[in-house]
């Protein structure tokens, strides 16, 4: 009996040895590649919201829940990542259903130009901090490059244990404790690059979304009819990478025949108030605080408006709550 | 428990390309029905014997030529796949055959004795070549599973994965860094001493595993290793180095050439003969890495003084020769090595070491694996007898220890190439 007590403990010290080895050798994304916190940081949120951003950097840098919560009391995250596939999206959406059952679901179509996993680099943003789930499981298989392994995602320390000549100060620091590096989903940048001259507009041999992304975009427009989910089709203003008119007819086509609202914020630009020359942090790709603010304000009005949004302002729970972030919101802007 | 580690070995090879079946098994049924066929009252004893060893040694010098340019050009790259393991399987089944032969042991009568005994996996990878009466004491016998021998395999096959992960593929970085930028001079001299570790590690390494994995199933296989890098002169090193294979051509090649038995001219020709052999064995571009060992052999002096010293040379010496092994012809490494003795590019080297494919933090690792493994090597009886009369508790803390060292500074997964054992490719 003591021999058995004396292996369990000692298997015990290897496991709590290994987890440790593990969150010391996993990247932290605290001050460095912030954008791989992102995902986590919703699972620490104290209450429900009414809509529900999904899509790549062009949700997380172009929209601001607070603004437009300060605007119309409107009650919303950003569950955006780095590249975030369409696939990953409908896992996100699924594990969202889990937690909450927003009124709207907003996706910008960006990512139904890809068609296949992009990078290894940016799948890691996206899934390190996730929640295990089975809808985590199913996002790593539809998203591994074929040199990747399950195993190194399941098992981190696989993947990061060549960090360990490479560790900073950082990984130290945020061993035990952790910041929000966003604020419901929006990363802060308030750098600006104005517009000089953008890339040029390549041909493609073929300009038609794939049927693997279009299944995708059905099975997300299913979950949303099933949840009784009102799912709105965005284009967030990034002037490049390009996209072509024959995307957005498709989009437009594809929405028609759903029911479905799109919005192709490009060439809404002028009415939002965007100017490229101060509103960009990277010269068009994607907007800083300023624009997203502009652009904020701009959809919380058409999302109050069409879509008979609550007011929470008036709800004294909710409103201290968002108070306190907007306190820290304003703080970080000044910074 | 032998059906179940027969099937299982079956079924493993045939993954890796069930034609090797094909292969494998001619030599099985032409090795276990040729044996049965040797009485002496035969009288075509002879001829069977003749028949069986040639048939066998074609098959494999046919393996070991397509390898070598695509066999003049007569097969495409990929058109055949040379049969896993048929190094050493035709080996361990020739020396059977032949000790049948000549009568040293009896044939086996249990066609799935001797399947086990060709099939057993572990080996089939990396060696060693087992002799017949050596593995059929523990093969063929009912065998317990104990606690004992989990924790002294599961301990051993630990310290091979010590060895691959964090000594051998560590160093394979360094080398890639130095021949894909064709550095000459002193960097050839580090390359060949780090390679003389690297091929250690990796190759011990591997026979640590089969052996630990054996030893959890009670099946004792022969050492292929005595710290070789300790050896006074290369005649000494071949008796510490890859045994297995140097006792198979001792006993197959050297003997029956006349051995010492003939003149002293005569018994240096066979040595060159038999180390020629085992160049080949390797492959066709080791011929001459077998020679210049059988030229070393055949005249080194056999003196034991300044023990040292000695080391320290025929260490050197051996590091140069694995120059063969490093370099994809024999040409280049010839020249590889003749540029050690006239680029003198030490400063260039010290400069640029920490832009070899190793940061300052993996230097120390490796620098500190390498004392370890010296360590270990110097009192290595010492130590393994140490180890296996520790309680299985101690030994169930050695092992997570040496498991999470492995995870931490192994060097494997996404960007290394690093799964292979390069002996597995002779």
């Amino acid at each position: 009996m003591k021999k058995v007590c004396l292996s369990i403990l000692i298997i015990g010290i290897f496991i709590l040895s290994l987890g440790f080895l593990n969150r010391l050798l996993s990247p932290k994304y605290q001050d460095s590649l912030v954008e791989g916190h992102m995902i986590k940081e919703y699972y620490g949120e104290e209450m429900n919201h009414e809509v529900i951003f999904l899509g790549d950097c062009e949700v997380y840098a172009n929209f601001s829940p607070l603004v437009m919560y300060e605007e119309e009391g409107i009650t919303s995250f950003v569950r955006g990542t780095s590249q975030q596939l369409i696939w990953q999206s409908l896992g996100i959406l699924k594990e969202t259903l889990k937690y909450e059952t927003p009124r709207i679901v907003v996706f910008n179509v960006n990512a139904l130009r890809y068609d296949k996993p992009v990078s290894e680099a940016y799948n890691r943003l996206t899934l390190d901090n996730m929640k295990w789930s089975r809808e985590k499981l199913e996002i790593i298989k539809d998203s591994m490059l074929e040199e990747e392994s399950l195993l190194d995602y399941i098992l981190p320390i696989l993947r990061y244990h060549s960090r360990f000549s490479k560790l900073t100060k950082e990984d130290f620091k945020y061993l035990f404790s952790e910041k929000n590096i966003t604020f419901n989903g929006f990363l802060i940048n308030k750098n600006i690059k104005p517009v000089s001259s953008l890339p040029t507009k390549k041909t493609l041999p073929n300009y038609n979304f794939s049927d693997n992304v279009l299944e995708y975009l059905n099975k997300i427009t299913s979950l949303c009819e099933e949840n009784n989910i009102k799912l709105i089709l965005i284009k967030a203003p990034s002037l490049y990478p390009y996209w072509y008119q024959e995307y957005d007819n498709q989009i437009k086509k594809y929405a028609y025949q759903n029911n479905l609202d799109y919005y192709n914020f490009q060439g809404l630009a002028t009415e939002i108030g965007i100017d490229y020359q101060t509103d960009t942090y990277d010269g068009g790709l994607h907007l800083n605080l300023y624009g997203a603010t502009k652009l904020s304000k701009y959809f919380a009005h058409i999302l109050k408006e069409k879509y008979n949004l609550t007011d929470y302002r008036v709800n004294e729970e909710i409103n201290s709550l968002y108070q306190a972030k907007i306190i820290e919101y304003n703080k970080a802007i000044e910074e | 428990m032998n059906i179940l580690l027969l099937i299982f070995s079956i079924l493993i090879y045939a993954s890796l390309g069930p034609t090797n079946l094909i292969y494998i098994l001619f030599s099985i049924l032409t090795t276990y029905y040729g044996a049965l066929h040797l009485k002496k009252k035969n009288k075509k004893r002879k001829l069977i014997f003749r028949m069986v060893i040639i048939l066998n040694i074609i098959l494999l010098v046919f393996f070991k030529f397509i390898t070598y340019n695509n066999f003049f050009n007569l097969f495409k790259a990929n058109s055949i796949l040379v049969p896993l393991g048929v190094s050493y399987y035709t080996f361990q089944v020739l020396a059977y055959f032949i000790d049948v032969y000549q009568g040293k042991i009896k044939p086996e009568k249990n066609f799935f004795n001797y399947l086990l005994f060709v099939f057993y996996i572990p080996y089939l990878f990396i060696g060693p070549i087992n002799r017949y009466e050596d593995l059929k004491k523990t093969l063929f016998k009912k065998r317990k599973l104990t606690l004992n021998n989990l924790f002294n395999g599961l301990l051993r096959i630990c310290f091979g994965l010590f060895k691959k992960y964090v000594i051998a593929s560590r160093i394979a970085l360094v080398i890639t860094s130095i021949t894909t930028a064709n550095l000459e001079g002193a960097y050839v001299l580090l390359a060949t001493i780090l390679y003389s570790f690297q091929l250690y590690a990796d190759f011990s390494g591997g026979i640590d595993i089969v052996l630990g994995f054996s030893s959890i199933l009670g099946i004792t296989l022969q050492e292929n290793f005595k710290q070789p890098y300790l050896a006074i002169n290369m005649q000494d090193f071949w008796h510490r180095w890859h045994i297995s294979l140097s006792t198979w051509f001792r006993d197959y090649v050297y003997i029956p050439l006349g051995g010492n038995r003939v003149s002293k001219i005569r018994q240096k020709l066979n040595i060159i003969i038999t180390f020629i052999v085992s160049g080949l064995w390797h492959g066709i571009n080791y011929f001459f890495w077998g020679l210049f060992h059988g030229l070393i052999v055949a005249f080194e002096p056999r003196k034991k003084n300044a023990r040292f010293l000695r080391i320290a040379f025929n260490f050197l010496l051996v590091s140069l020769l694995w120059s063969f092994f490093i370099y994809p012809s024999s040409f280049t490494a010839l020249k590889m090595v003749l540029s050690i003795f006239y680029q003198f590019n030490y400063g260039d080297l010290a400069k640029n070491i920490l832009n070899l494919g190793l940061d300052l933090g993996n230097i120390i690792v490796l620098i500190i694996s390498l004392i370890s493994l010296i360590g270990i090597d110097l009192k290595y009886e010492k130590i393994k007898n140490w180890l296996y009369n520790k309680n299985n508790l101690t030994k169930l803390t050695y092992i997570c220890f040496i498991i999470l060292i492995i995870l931490v500074f192994g060097v494997y997964g996404l960007g290394f190439n690093t799964s292979d054992f390069i002996y597995s490719k002779f």
